[in-house]
């Protein structure tokens, strides 16, 4: 029994963090029908800068963000502005797709090149604390990843809430014509978006450089997961990414009791399938769905 | 007679493609640049295999890396696990390939594109997982040793057949390729790739020839990847499953073109020989992958329709300064054209088909293709084509061009 609640407790953790990257993804897609491939290799690059950190000035890798986020969020919007914005509008999802990849391609390559194929990890003072709740054991670091999960999550939400630029944002994700009609440049809140959507491959990747070993062709391992994530939850729905995430990924650490960890990640694909299968527009899309 | 030299234009290719694979074995210095042209025929062979999705549909798949290495994982099972004879079990694979790439198919073609990218990776993904894990079966990270088929053979006579074997499968896959190319079915395929919608409302059974397309594509995929195991001997999951094969592919075809014949052969030529060479040289580093990503963005960004067509473009607008988009022929002389090409042109029936969906596609640029003389065919096939490149061309408005536009 109390290997079950261990499992949905860390089930849950992982989770939020999957919902957090979701969520970057389904911003590209609701601001630009790109499917992002490069997310998760941003995701490594930032647990890699979080590890140099810690490795090379001696400090908390946390502190890292202050310097990762916003250094993301400018090469997101670069990232817009310079790549994706110049792609032909008519094959706008399959030539992002392409290009996403040939940057993520590039980013595993120079990892390897900068910090060779060996396996990292940081090691933290308080690495290995942790308390009890319930008989199931919860490690500090786990919930530190979870809360900035949570944190980050929860800003995004204000912000696409509550700020003038959050309305424009999500104006332009509904209708980009209209949007543009009443007064908004869809053009620098695509790209403001887009930066958006990468500082959330910041905070997921300094939380994750917490508690994993990490190595360059590690974000593989992520991609497969958060894209079944999205499609599940509906291509372009945030809410949806963050119930399909919390979802599968309690899935995923319920299973790995009976079957291991390599056959639990067999979930994602599993769900991908049978999402596409029997409700191609994704369990909790909205409109934006319907169309791809 | 500019007749007779453009009917023997097309046969200029497969001559000079005939005697370089003839020829090669006996011209290669070692054993070792013989290999290293085997590894690039199998470039070839997937790449134009891959073609059939990505060239007609439009529908980029960066999964037929996976799907090859099925195709050598159960022609290597076949030998070993249930005693087939070699070759047997090579057609036993990629009819087994061909069975599963249907449900493949209809999970993954059901909707339009995005998705479609989705499971191709996640296929490599999960793959990669089930063969390094069920290692009871596949043998798992130690790798599946495959019995050589001709166990008399020394190593450069080995080389030198499979050479010619792999010779034979990609004149097959080209042969269906240009005759998938001429039919009603490959017109339908491309009346979708240029717009979805209007071609299924022009009653184009739009999902059955995205499905027929897909299991065609993957059974060439996987009698490449299954004639790759009986050669190599031995196969492991990390790169038979790798994300990297599929994306060399990609590479590959939209560099030499996905809408030509010989586009992809071209591309698998020059990335081929050039990892080769790389390999060889440098060894397996990190910046094979800068290199590739590198690469494949700029041929996104730059050329989205190859660097072959880009050089004819070139060539042409080279050729044809003289010649405006306005129309200096005479009433006569057009009828004079349209009566000879009509009565010159083999299976005129279809051609007019095509013009009929080239001008449904949202194509208005016939005004300028008709201009040139040639087969009908070959007009509306190259009216379509400057349409599609005219982002940033100087044409003037057409309809489909302020489609784009407004859908922007």
């Amino acid at each position: 029994m109390s290997l079950v609640l261990q499992s949905v407790v860390l089930g849950l953790l992982l989770g939020g963090l999957y919902a957090l990257l979701a969520a970057g993804l389904t911003l590209y897609f609701g601001i630009m029908r790109v499917v992002m491939i490069a997310h998760s290799a941003f995701l490594i690059l930032a647990a890699y800068l979080a590890w140099w950190w810690h490795e090379r000035l001696g400090l908390d890798p946390l502190l890292s963000l202050v310097v990762t986020v916003p250094l993301f969020f400018l090469a997101g919007v670069a990232m817009q502005r310079l790549l994706l914005a110049r792609l032909r509008a008519v094959t706008l999802t399959m030539m992002s797709v392409l290009v996403t990849f040939a940057v993520a391609l590039t980013i595993e390559g120079l990892l390897g090149y900068a910090f060779t194929g060996t396996q990292r990890r940081i090691q933290l003072g308080y690495g290995s604390a942790g308390f009890e709740l319930f008989g199931a054991r919860i490690a500090v670091v786990k919930l530190i990843a979870f809360g900035l999960a949570v944190v980050s999550l929860g800003a995004l939400y204000l912000l696409m809430k509550r700020t003038s630029f959050g309305w424009a944002l999500r104006a332009t994700i509904q209708h980009r014509d209209a949007a543009r009609l009443v007064g908004i440049d869809t053009e620098r809140t695509a790209g403001y978006g887009f930066g958006l959507g990468l500082a959330t491959a910041a905070v997921g990747g300094t939380a994750l450089s917490l508690d994993s070993t990490i190595y360059p062709s590690l974000h593989w391992h992520w991609i497969g997961p958060l894209m079944a994530i999205i499609v599940v939850g509906g291509l372009g729905s945030v809410p949806g990414a963050a119930a399909a995430a919390l979802l599968l990924g309690l899935a995923q650490s319920l299973l790995q009791i009976p079957l291991g960890t390599t056959w639990a990640q067999t979930v994602f694909y599993v769900a991908l399938f049978a999402t596409l299968a029997v409700r191609p527009q994704g369990f909790f899309g909205g409109r934006l769905a319907q169309r791809f | 007679m500019p007749n007779v030299s453009r009917r023997l234009l097309p046969l200029v290719p497969v001559v000079v493609l005939a005697v370089a694979i003839l020829s090669f074995p006996s011209l290669a210095p070692n054993p070792y640049i013989l290999s290293s042209g085997i590894v690039v025929l199998n470039y070839a062979v997937l790449a134009t295999a891959w073609n059939f999705v990505g060239g007609f549909t439009g529908y980029i798949s960066l999964g037929h890396g996976a799907l090859a290495g099925l195709g050598g994982y159960a022609t290597g099972l076949l030998v070993t696990k249930a005693g087939m004879p070699a070759f047997v079990a090579l057609i036993a694979a990629a009819v087994l390939v061909a069975a599963l790439a249907v449900p493949l198919g209809m999970a993954a073609l059901r909707v339009r594109g995005a998705s479609f990218v989705i499971v191709s990776i996640a296929l490599v993904l999960i793959l990669l997982l089930v063969f390094q894990s069920w290692a009871s079966l596949t043998g798992g990270s130690r790798g599946l040793v495959v019995p050589r088929p001709f166990p008399s053979l020394l190593r450069p006579e080995h080389h030198r057949v499979f050479f010619f074997l792999y010779g034979g499968l990609l004149a097959l896959a080209l042969l269906t390729w240009w005759i998938v190319d001429r039919s009603r079915f490959g017109l339908g395929l491309k009346a979708l790739r240029e717009d979805e919608d209007k071609a299924s409302a022009l009653g184009t059974p739009t999902f059955t020839y995205k499905l027929i397309v897909f299991v065609l594509s993957a059974t060439f995929t996987a009698l490449g990847g299954g004639l790759y195991a009986l050669w190599f001997g031995d196969l492991d999951p990390v790169f038979q499953f790798s994300v990297l094969t599929g994306s060399y592919l990609v590479l590959m075809a939209l560099l030499g073109g996905v809408r030509s014949l010989y586009g992809p052969l071209v591309g698998a030529l020059v990335v081929g020989t050039a990892l080769e060479y790389f390999k060889g040289s440098f060894g397996n580093t990190p910046l094979h992958l800068v290199a590739t990503g590198v690469l494949l963005a700029v041929v996104v960004l730059v050329m989205p329709d190859g660097v072959l067509p880009a050089l004819a473009a070139g060539w042409s607008r080279l050729r044809r300064t003289s010649q405006t988009s306005i129309r200096e022929v005479t009433a006569a002389e057009l009828r004079d054209q349209r009566t000879s090409a009509a009565s010159a042109a083999s299976g005129s029936a279809r051609s007019a088909d095509s013009a009929g969906f080239a001008g449904s596609a949202g194509s208005a640029a016939s005004g300028a293709g008709a201009t040139s003389p040639g087969t009908d065919a070959g007009v509306s096939e190259r009216a379509s084509a400057h349409e599609r490149s005219g982002g940033g061309g100087g044409k003037p408005d057409s309809p489909g061009r302020r489609d784009q536009e407004a859908r922007r």
